[in-house]
This record gives C-alpha cells, sequence and structure tokens, in this order.
C-alpha cells in the first residue's frame, strides 16, 4: 500500500500535483477536441501540431537568440524600473516636494496607452532599444507606487520609538522604512515581471525588433503559419511562467525569518 | 535641576487637555501619575517626549536627545533580532562614547534575564520578555529621564509583578527620573516616590502625596 510507504504530507503533495496535472490534461483535451472539430491547422492547430513546431524551432540557432534578447529586454527593462522605482519611491514616500514633483510624470506615463507609448518612443530611438524603454516606462509606476504606498504604511509607532531615541536618519530608512517596503517591493516586482513578458513582445512587435519572440510571432502570422504562431506563444507563456517562478523561490529563499513575521502580520 | 511644566496648554481640535497646567518633577525620582483613561497622561508623555508639541506654555530641564520611552506595548523592529532592536536604539550612543556596545548589551540582557534569547526574533518571544526586552532598551540607552506608558497594563499579574520587580532593582543601579503614568493603583503604589492624581481634562492635579 502506498500509505504505509508515504508519509502524510507527501500524500498531501501527490494529491495535488495529481490535481494539477488532471486540470492540465481536462484544457489540453478540451483544445484537442476543438481542433479536431475545426479540422485546419490554419484556425486552430492541434497541441500536437504545436509541439512539433516547437520541435522545429528548436532545431534552429536563431529560436535561443531570439528567445535571449527577448529575455534580456524583459529583464533589462524589469530590473531598471523596480530598481528606479524603489529608489524613487522611497525619496517620493519620505519627502512631499518630491513626491509632488513626481506625480504629474507617473500619473501621465501610467494613463498613457502602451501602443501610443510604443508608437511614440520608436519615433526617437532605435528599434531594438524600444521594447526595453516601453517596458520601464510601463513598470516604473507600478514600482513607483506601491513603494511610496509601503513607505507611508510604515509603522508610525516604530518611528516614534526610532525619534525618541534619536536613532540616525539613514539608520531610520536602513532598518523601518526598507524592510516595511519590502513586502510592496516584492509584489511590485512579481508585477513587473508579468508585465513586462506582455509590453516587452508587444512593443517587439510594434517596434520591429530584431532579432526577437515579438518579430517570429508576427512573421508566423503573415506566413499564415499557425502552428509556429501557437509554438511562440506556448514558449512566451512558459518562459514567463519559469521565470515567475524562479524569483518566486529566490525571494522566498532569501526572506530572513524576521521579514516573514512582518509579511504575516 | 527639576522637570518645570509651566502654564502648559494643548487641545486637540475643541478638546483642551491642558489649559494653564504647571507642575515640577523632581529629578532621580520615580513619579507616578495616576488618572482615568483619555485624561491626558499619555498626552503629557508625549509632550516631555517632543513627539507632540505644546500649543503654550514651556516645558524646562528635558534635554530631548537623552530620553527613555517604555510605551504601552513593546515596539520592537519585527524584522530584527532582540539583540539587533538594542543595537538598533544603542549603537550611535555607544560608539560616541567607547564602542563597546556588544558588550554593554549581553550585559543588559543578562540583567533583564533574556541572555538566552539575544538571537531570537520579537515573534518568538512571550508578550512579557518583549516587554522586558523593552525596558531593557530604555535602561541601555544613556537617558536623563525615563518616561513609562502604562506598560505592564497587558500583562498577567504573575508577570507585571515580577516585571515591576525588575524594573525596581534596574532603577536601584542606574536611578533616573521617570515619570510613570497607570491607571492602575497598585502599580503606581509600588512603584513611585511621589503620586499625582490627575482629573478627567483639562487636567488638574486632584492629589499629590509623596511616599
Amino acid at each position: 500500500m502506498i500509505s504505509t510507504k508515504l508519509g502524510n504530507k507527501q500524500i498531501k503533495t501527490l494529491k495535488i500535483i495529481g490535481k494539477k496535472i488532471g486540470v492540465a490534461l481536462f484544457w489540453l483535451l478540451l483544445w484537442a477536441m476543438a481542433a479536431w472539430w475545426v479540422d485546419s491547422s490554419l484556425v486552430l492547430p492541434s497541441p500536437i501540431d504545436t509541439l512539433k513546431g516547437i520541435a522545429t524551432l528548436a532545431g534552429d540557432a536563431e529560436f535561443f537568440v531570439s528567445i535571449g534578447v527577448t529575455l534580456l529586454r524583459v529583464f533589462g527593462g524589469v530590473f531598471i524600473s523596480v530598481a528606479l522605482g524603489i529608489f524613487l519611491g522611497l525619496i517620493g514616500g519620505l519627502n512631499a516636494p518630491f513626491y509632488e514633483f513626481m506625480n504629474p510624470f507617473v500619473s501621465i506615463i501610467k494613463s498613457l496607452p502602451v501602443v501610443s507609448v510604443i508608437i511614440l518612443i520608436n519615433l526617437w530611438i532605435a528599434s531594438g532599444i524600444v521594447p526595453l524603454v516601453v517596458t520601464f516606462l510601463i513598470c516604473f509606476p507600478v514600482t513607483w507606487t506601491n513603494v511610496v504606498q509601503g513607505v507611508h504604511a510604515t509603522d508610525e509607532k516604530l518611528l516614534q520609538m526610532a525619534k525618541v531615541y534619536n536613532v540616525a536618519k539613514m539608520r531610520i530608512v536602513k532598518d523601518i522604512y526598507i524592510p516595511s517596503v519590502k513586502p510592496y517591493a516584492v509584489s511590485a516586482l512579481m508585477n513587473a515581471i508579468g508585465l513586462g513578458w506582455k509590453v516587452t513582445v508587444t512593443a517587439e512587435v510594434l517596434a520591429n525588433a530584431l532579432p526577437s519572440v515579438g518579430m517570429n510571432l508576427y512573421y508566423s502570422k503573415i506566413y499564415l503559419d499557425t502552428d509556429l504562431l501557437f509554438s511562440w506563444t506556448f514558449v512566451i507563456v512558459m518562459c514567463s511562467y519559469i521565470i515567475e517562478k524562479v524569483t518566486l523561490f529566490m525571494i522566498e529563499r532569501n526572506k530572513r525569518k524576521g521579514a516573514d513575521q512582518c509579511q504575516l502580520s | 535641576m527639576s522637570i518645570i511644566i509651566k502654564n502648559l496648554r494643548k487641545a486637540y481640535g475643541d478638546q483642551i487637555i491642558f489649559d494653564d497646567f504647571s507642575l515640577i518633577l523632581e529629578k532621580n525620582k520615580i513619579t507616578g501619575i495616576l488618572g482615568p483613561s483619555g485624561s491626558g497622561k499619555t498626552t503629557l508623555l508625549n509632550l516631555c517626549s517632543g513627539l507632540d508639541q505644546p500649543d503654550g506654555g514651556t516645558i524646562e530641564g528635558i534635554n530631548l536627545s537623552s530620553i527613555s520611552y517604555i510605551f504601552q506595548e513593546p515596539r520592537l523592529l519585527p524584522w530584527r533580532t532582540i539583540r539587533e532592536n538594542l543595537r538598533f536604539v544603542f549603537k550611535d550612543q555607544a560608539v560616541k562614547r567607547n564602542g563597546a556596545h556588544d558588550q554593554e548589551i549581553d550585559a543588559m540582557l543578562k540583567l533583564v534575564g533574556l541572555e538566552t534569547v539575544g538571537d531570537y526574533y520579537p515573534q518568538e518571544l512571550s508578550g512579557g520578555m518583549r516587554q522586558r526586552v523593552a525596558i531593557a532598551r530604555a535602561f541601555l540607552y544613556p537617558s536623563e529621564l525615563l518616561l513609562m506608558d502604562e506598560p505592564f497594563s497587558s500583562l498577567d499579574l504573575a508577570l507585571k509583578n515580577k516585571l515591576m520587580g525588575d524594573f525596581l532593582n534596574i532603577w536601584e543601579k542606574d536611578k533616573r527620573t521617570v515619570i510613570f503614568v497607570s491607571h492602575n493603583q497598585d502599580e503606581i503604589n509600588r512603584l513611585s516616590h511621589e503620586i499625582l492624581t490627575f482629573s478627567d481634562k483639562p487636567v488638574r492635579i486632584l492629589r499629590r502625596e509623596t511616599i
């Protein structure tokens, strides 16, 4: 009997994995049935056609170059936006005049349609850099807003304690504000990664950035190669999923005990 | 020099807390202030500590950079260990003097019976232990004035008695000026050299007795 060999925790984990596989198989089956019913790989390729497409793509070195360059753009845009968002957000949260100075800029960027930003930026700079800049412009306001919120939500009682005990301002920032802002910054990072992929690939298509995953998607569309269109889409979803999971894993690993407690409270 | 409060005025909106209030507090003694909840006891401590500003009048004889404060709750940084929490308030002061802050922190932890939990996080300690850390922090910080705002109110009787004993032991070794507010007569009687009873708002001193 399995139950005699495995502990309760392992059985629970196996059940969860089994459930997830079951759900995935259900949707795959639904997709396969829809493809069989449509009966045209030009309109809706089957999961097998899509897998074959991925195998074909993987045989070409350009596939990996495209993914690598797109990944660089995503990481570059997300890294710059999160780093600057945290730094400027901390200053904005602590300094009201700086917040008033920055807020109109952030509000305008937030309300701009992504397509307008891409087209405008493409007028001014080289196509290859457009996705990176656009990713920054879309992800920066998310981080900035989250971090400013985090600063404003810092426990007033801890700040009063630090004031009474005459703690230096830099130590208050390092030991109170930054740990308080951490959960907000992590949430901003996860949002930025999710947004970053979508924005980068969209910008690659609209800016004709080469080499790129976005342009491969576009070529699949204009050559009516729907199998490859699905394959590229699948690759994007998988890349986004893996990056999100790896980031979460790294955050969990680096979390300190006390920070865990703080986030729970 | 004593702490001299002269013609103090403080109001929050329409609520007048202090109106032409005057008081002299002796140095190196524990002054207990009794009064009903919301009568202005905490406001007085916040005015003395500089956390709040008076609308009028003066408070003399307090060096604002030399105050310790034991709040109603311990106010420890949840993401720092107990030792790091003490270092947080003490490091700058210790470096100014001799730099030997870690030895002093260990000695203080021993004094409050927490020498084995220096590397624990506040969440891993009981409420009483956390409050002892707050007392340790207040005494570790080189202050002339110690403010205490009902620091024992949330504790059970046995723990309260133990902590008040610990407090008196430490104070005997390091006699500072203490203003201790509470609405609990027993706590005030046990710790104070002088007891002031506040009226409801606006504050008047109903009774002043020396133990």
